[in-house]
């Protein structure tokens, strides 16, 4: 039994020197609208890869198959198709979606039998007409944030099996299975003093750590670097998540971010926490009035440089719309284009001893208030 | 505690249930009418409500093997000294089943005993704040399914510190199948075996038969002690959930 040995990296096979970069963020059960939370993670995260791109070979790996198989997702569906029938959610909006989301978490709970089939058709690459509609959506509102698209469609099923990949972590020695007396599967960090982490439930049922697992565990030795961007709350299973790949070989970094209060609470999409905040409506808001590229960089410097990391601040529209004003001045100054190495000279000191470029830092500073008008080029590069 | 059970019948059952709380608990049975079934309800109440007091062992599992759980139960048992095996004896025996592997936490926890294989590990009877660190770390043992169907199986006790001119005894342990799942089935053997130990009628070079029946009625040898539990399904009515019989010499 190989126990905790950290295995280094595998080596690159084209032999150039660029550091590799996975981002791997926690993605967004596409079952509601996008809230300011869920903003603020992927401009969070979409800085850190466009910043971070001229300096590493990064790879965004964001896919929505690998999560369907949790029971949010699966157990929405099924709620769907019992309650509804057959229905054409073609014209349906986020907002109609999301409160029978709403409904499906107040609901009481299907058996696990019941989303075998829906567990089955997603490993095959099927997706709800529902959850299609979602992402149909996001991709619109991707397009106009001018977010980069990590495949919010595509099928892009995780490199391990459920059995393949409890197999890999018993033979790490980290993985405590009892499905032979009809209990569940946990991931058992417990030499290293972390507590069992249940990975499948009693009946079957995997949770969203078993599914990053699946997906991280056959990436990871292909990178030197594999950085966790993920809710705050969710930091317990992060330090567990960040021990298993250490294991093997890359460096790995957790980034958590947290989520935005509204009117001082953070409350749950799975209450209906947006209350007309989301992505739509904000990005409408702020299109009425300035023009694309300031509504782009002005939500960017509101959600990444304003809110900053942590969850001090409830939301603001007002606030969100001061700063796509300072954006739309910004973009009117904006400094001549440099060259690639002053670009990557420029990026690359917003860095401590990590590889991926620190979005807040990087966002920050484009506000200094005696700093020089950013360059063209950065502002394309990252921001727009 | 060595009056045998006689014939299983409500009656013995309840008679048995009594004796066990009046040996460990005194003052309970001075408290509660002992003879009548809502007397032993409310017993068995006050002694939940008092939760953590008192002394207790934690069990780590791994994976779960009747035969192999038995033969260990009764070496960690053999080995608990006198006054921990009193203040145990006074708590019911209580015991708490965690699933964790002991071989990833023997560098960091000290077990009174630990299976061969690793499959499961024992700490000494004592306050539950002692284990607290322990039980923080891990989850409560959850096994929903029945016991695999096995054949009578012959569990040999080790010879330990046998005393010498002791014969070696045999007895048979019977347990319950229907309708009690391994966490269930976990509870009630450990309770016989551990009780069985530390009032001597398990002792080191000992042989145990371990049966598997449905139900514990009609046995062909008399029950030197029994595990006593409620019908799930017949209220006010007892019955036996594991129990081991009289001892025979082995030849």
């Amino acid at each position: 039994m190989t126990i905790l040995s950290v295995a280094g990296p595998r080596p690159r096979p084209d032999a150039v020197d660029r550091p590799r970069v996975l981002l791997a963020p926690i993605t967004v059960t596409p079952s509601k609208p996008l809230t300011p939370s869920h903003l603020k993670g992927l401009l969070w995260t979409d800085v850190m890869y466009r910043a971070t791109r001229p300096l590493a070979d990064v790879a965004y790996r964001y896919s929505h198959t690998t999560y369907h198989p949790t029971e949010q997702t699966l157990g929405f569906w099924e709620f769907l198709d019992r309650s509804r029938g057959a229905t054409d959610y073609g014209d349906f909006t986020e907002e109609r979606i999301g409160e029978l989301y709403v409904a499906f978490r107040a609901a009481e709970r299907a058996p696990a039998q019941a989303l075998f089939p829906y567990a089955e058709a997603v490993e095959q690459g099927w997706v709800h007409p529902a959850s299609t509609r979602i992402l149909q959506l996001w991709s619109a509102h991707y397009a106009a944030l001018g977010l980069h698209d990590p495949g919010l469609l595509r099928h892009q099923p995780p490199g391990l099996g459920l059995d393949a990949v409890l197999e890999r972590l018993t033979g790490l020695g980290m993985c405590l299975d009892q499905r032979e007396v009809g209990g569940p599967v946990y991931l058992d960090l417990t030499r290293l003093g972390l507590p069992l982490r249940r990975l499948v439930a009693a009946d079957g049922r995997p949770n969203y750590l078993a599914c990053a697992l699946r997906e991280l565990i056959p990436l990871a030795p292909d990178f030197d670097e594999v950085v966790l961007l993920y809710d705050h709350e969710l930091d317990s299973d992060y330090q567990q998540l960040e021990r298993v790949l250490t294991a093997l070989g890359p460096r790995v970094r957790r980034v958590a971010v947290s989520r935005v209060p509204v009117e001082g609470r953070i409350s749950s999409a799975r209450h209906g926490g947006w209350r007309g905040l989301h992505a739509g409506t904000l990005i409408d808001a702020a299109r009425a009035e300035y023009h694309e590229d300031a509504v782009r960089l002005g939500m960017r410097l509101y959600f990444i440089a304003a809110l900053g990391p942590g969850r001090q601040q409830s939301f603001r529209s007002d606030l969100l719309l001061q700063c796509v004003k300072r954006a739309a001045r910004l973009l009117d100054a904006a400094g001549p284009e440099t060259d690639g190495a002053a670009l990557q000279d420029r990026l690359a000191q917003h860095r401590k001893d990590h590889v991926y470029v620190d979005p807040y830092r990087l966002t920050s500073h484009l506000l200094g208030k005696r700093r020089a008008a950013p360059a063209a080029d950065l502002l394309r590069t990252v921001f727009l | 505690m060595t009056e045998t059970v006689g014939p299983i019948t409500q009656d013995s059952l309840r008679a048995q249930e009594a004796m066990r709380i009046r040996a460990a608990r005194p003052d309970l049975a001075a408290r509660h009418d002992l003879t009548s079934h809502d007397g032993l309800t409310a017993a068995r109440s006050d002694i939940t409500a008092e939760g953590d007091a008192g002394s207790l062992v934690t069990v780590v599992l791994r994976n779960f093997d009747l035969a192999q759980w038995v033969r260990d139960t009764c070496v960690f048992a053999l080995g608990v000294g006198a006054q921990q095996a009193a203040d145990w004896r006074t708590s019911f025996t209580r015991t708490v089943f965690l699933a964790g592997n002991p071989a990833q936490l023997r560098e960091r926890f000290r077990f009174a005993h630990i299976a061969g294989d690793d499959s499961a590990a024992w700490t000494t009877p004592g306050p539950a704040a002692l284990t607290f660190s322990l039980r923080r770390l891990l989850k409560l043992f959850d096994a929903p399914a029945g016991l695999p169907a096995r054949p009578d199986t012959l569990v040999e006790i080790p010879d330990g510190h046998r005393r010498p001119g002791r014969p070696r005894a045999r007895r048979d342990l019977y347990v319950a199948t229907a309708e009690c799942t391994i966490s269930e089935a976990l509870v009630h053997v450990n309770h016989v075996l551990a009780e069985a130990v530390l009032d001597g009628l398990v002792a080191p070079g000992d042989h145990l038969v371990v049966h598997q029946v449905p139900r514990i009625v009609g046995l062909p040898a008399r029950l030197a002690t029994v595990r006593v539990t409620t019908e799930k399904h017949l209220p006010g009515r007892l019955k036996a959930a594991a129990g081991l019989t009289e001892e025979a010499l082995v030849a």
